[in-house]
């Protein structure tokens, strides 16, 4: 596959303050990508750079190829959906959405064509005639999605467009967004601070953590194999668990010691002893049967949260929280105050605190 | 019950505070169509025959059509002048947030700050210099730039509050800086203008000072002619005042009457817009 939107040490400091600090990051063409990063991480300023909106102070942006330094925000030809809609308050839904057209100067007749076959993608063709202010905040932002794929392009930026909607309203527009990727063939950069939105909307994930580009790849594999604690804390639902350890020698194995367990671990690279242990919260096990090769420990149970088919469960042992999601039907007889966890080892990732990469896991 | 009796003697209350406000200007429109016997007797008549010898008389006197003439085009082009300018600076203030904006922001309002007499002379000696005294420019000009502070505050706030995002979707569509200013922003502070127009127009319309002391027999406006012709031989000339008066009161009644909702959106600042 080839890439159409390269990002190649890109860093950008506002007033000596580093925003974005050594960026670098490759985007596949016709992928459905998701940029994820907390709230303040930087990924505006990304999306700045990306259309054009701002310059790096270092760095470059390849786009299609071809270095986008001296092509203005029209030039790049990328479709834009902004967060706050910013639909335009004096016109009609349906100038709305020609507005990207009417740019470029497309006949009436071309406008009408791709403006009823969008409506009608994103079921709002009897919106057509209306103006903004009489729209729901998820039509609203129906038409801001419109608006945006209405351009005839390959490249269409999302900036994070689903916040402030509700859950219902949010799962609905994933099925359209993914829907339209599937139709359009074209690729689809989204900036989320969302987790569970990166897991169902993602193909391609790149992690923003700090300014820079901790991770990226393929979202299964990112998310089975994480390569960077960030990562692992970030993308996860409910949050992974991570407790600091500390690397030891034992009978000339390596060991990894923490408040809660200790396990023999795999290395695979050479690292300092001060490390941090993440396991997700959907592998750990309640009820922890005995005698299995399970590192176990015993946990007072905070608080149960039911989730329908899933229970997620709140457990404290020491001073470390821990979250654990299991399914209702394997739930067997839960206690009610406390209860014996398990983790099989292979599922406990060791990443070195200094740097946050991984560098083994429990064996 | 007691609460609608409370409301109806409210009502009443805010009727009765308005009537007074209101008398003065009802005496001028009254005392327009009065002789003046009647309109110097003690106790007022407020029935009479009313009489249209003082518009007559009004429209009779010499220059009174240029003098009109002079009022609404100096107002109408200073004014126009001076929200184009500043709807301009508002927009590059608000985006651009130059070094020292607020600094900028303060000095030209305190322009208005300073009472008008004290920045007679230098001005006046300005003119003189120049040799713009009792010129059409020279007056447009000098009611454009004292315009335009007031309207520059209030455009500020029009254009600040629509959002940055409504910029940033316009360039990407490939808009140049024009379209967005002028076809993305601009309809969307058009109370804002209006509300600009409205507060200035109202100021130049009514400016006395400086249109008798740097105008002259060609750039004299209504309010200057009123005091030159209020005097006679026998003392003021009160149906001559209250007739040229209430003429013209007329434009700026209606103008407030038509827009008076963009008015008090300007009196806001627009800071009660919201986002779309």
């Amino acid at each position: 596959m080839t890439d159409v939107i390269e990002f190649r040490n890109v860093s950008k400091s506002y007033h000596n303050h580093a925003v974005i600090k050594n960026f670098n990051l490759k985007i596949q063409a016709d992928s459905f990508s998701v940029i994820l990063g907390a709230p303040g991480s930087g990924k505006s300023v990304l999306l700045r750079i990306l259309t054009g909106l701002e310059k790096p102070n270092i760095g470059e942006i390849y786009l299609r190829g071809v270095p986008a330094e001296s092509l203005s925000p029209g030039e790049r030809n990328i479709g834009y959906i902004p967060q706050s809609f910013a639909l335009y308050p004096h016109y009609k839904i349906y100038d709305n959405i020609a507005y990207p057209l009417a740019l470029s100067g497309a006949s009436k007749k071309e406008i009408d064509q791709v403006v009823q076959r969008t409506a009608e993608m994103l079921r709002i063709t009897k919106l057509l005639n209306k103006t903004p202010d009489q729209l729901s905040g998820g039509e609203k932002q129906r038409v801001a999605i419109a608006r945006g794929i209405a351009k005839q392009t390959d490249i269409f930026v999302f900036d994070d467009p689903l916040t402030g909607l509700d859950f219902k309203l949010r799962e609905q527009l994933f099925d359209d967004l993914k829907n339209l990727q599937d139709t359009l063939k074209a690729t689809f950069v989204y900036i989320s601070s969302d987790a569970l939105e990166a897991l169902i909307l993602a193909r391609q994930i790149g992690i923003l953590y700090d300014g820079t580009c901790v991770e990226s790849g393929d979202l299964v594999s990112v998310y089975n194999t994480p390569s960077n604690s960030h990562t692992m804390e970030m993308l996860g639902f409910p949050k992974s668990n991570v407790v600091p350890g500390k690397l030891m020698k034992k009978d000339g194995k390596d060991f990894c010691q923490t408040d809660i367990f200790s396990f023999p671990v795999r290395l695979d690279q050479p690292a300092t002893d001060t490390v941090s242990v993440g396991f997700r919260p959907q592998n750990v096990i309640l009820n922890a049967p005995a005698g299995q090769a399970l590192l176990s420990a015993s946990a007072k149970i905070l608080l149960k949260e039911d989730l329908g088919g899933e229970l997620v469960v709140h457990l404290s042992i020491g001073d470390h929280k821990i979250t654990s999601v299991v399914r209702q039907d394997h739930l067997g007889d839960l206690g009610e105050e406390s209860t014996k966890i398990g983790l099989d080892p292979s599922n406990a990732l060791v990443f070195e605190s200094t740097s946050g990469r991984r560098i083994g896991q429990g064996a | 019950m007691g609460k609608k009796i409370s409301q109806a003697l409210y009502h009443a209350l805010l009727w009765l505070i308005a009537v007074i406000f209101f008398l003065p200007v009802f005496w001028i429109i009254l005392a327009s169509f009065k002789t003046k016997d009647q309109l110097l007797d003690v106790p007022i008549h407020w029935f009479f025959e009313p009489t249209l010898a003082n518009y007559v008389d009004l429209f009779q006197r010499p220059n009174i059509a240029n003098y009109l003439l002079n009022s609404v085009l100096i107002s109408v082009l200073a004014v126009v002048i001076a929200i184009v300018v500043a709807f301009l600076a508002a927009y590059s203030f608000s985006r651009f947030k130059p070094g020292g904006t607020d600094l900028v922001m303060f000095l030209l309002l305190s322009v208005r700050m300073v009472p008008a007499a004290a920045s007679v002379i230098p001005i006046f000696l300005m003119y003189s210099t120049l040799g713009w005294k009792d010129t059409m420019p020279g007056m447009i000009l000098f009611y454009a730039m004292f315009s335009i502070p007031f309207s520059l505050w209030i455009l500020k706030g029009f254009v600040d509050g629509v959002s940055e995002r409504f910029d940033e979707t316009g360039l990407i569509n490939g808009a140049s800086r024009f379209h967005v200013v002028f076809n993305v922003i601009l309809p969307q502070v058009r109370p804002g203008l209006i509300a600009a127009f409205i507060f200035n127009m109202v100021f130049v319309w009514n400016e006395f000072l400086f249109n008798y002391l740097i105008g002259g027999k060609h750039t004299t406006m209504v309010p200057v002619a009123l005091v030159t012709w209020m005097f006679n031989n026998s003392g003021v000339d009160w149906t001559f005042v209250a007739t040229m008066t209430t003429v013209y009161m007329i434009p700026p009644i209606l103008v407030v009457y038509f827009f008076q909702k963009f008015l008090l959106a300007g009196m806001t600042f627009g800071t009660v817009r919201g986002e779309i």
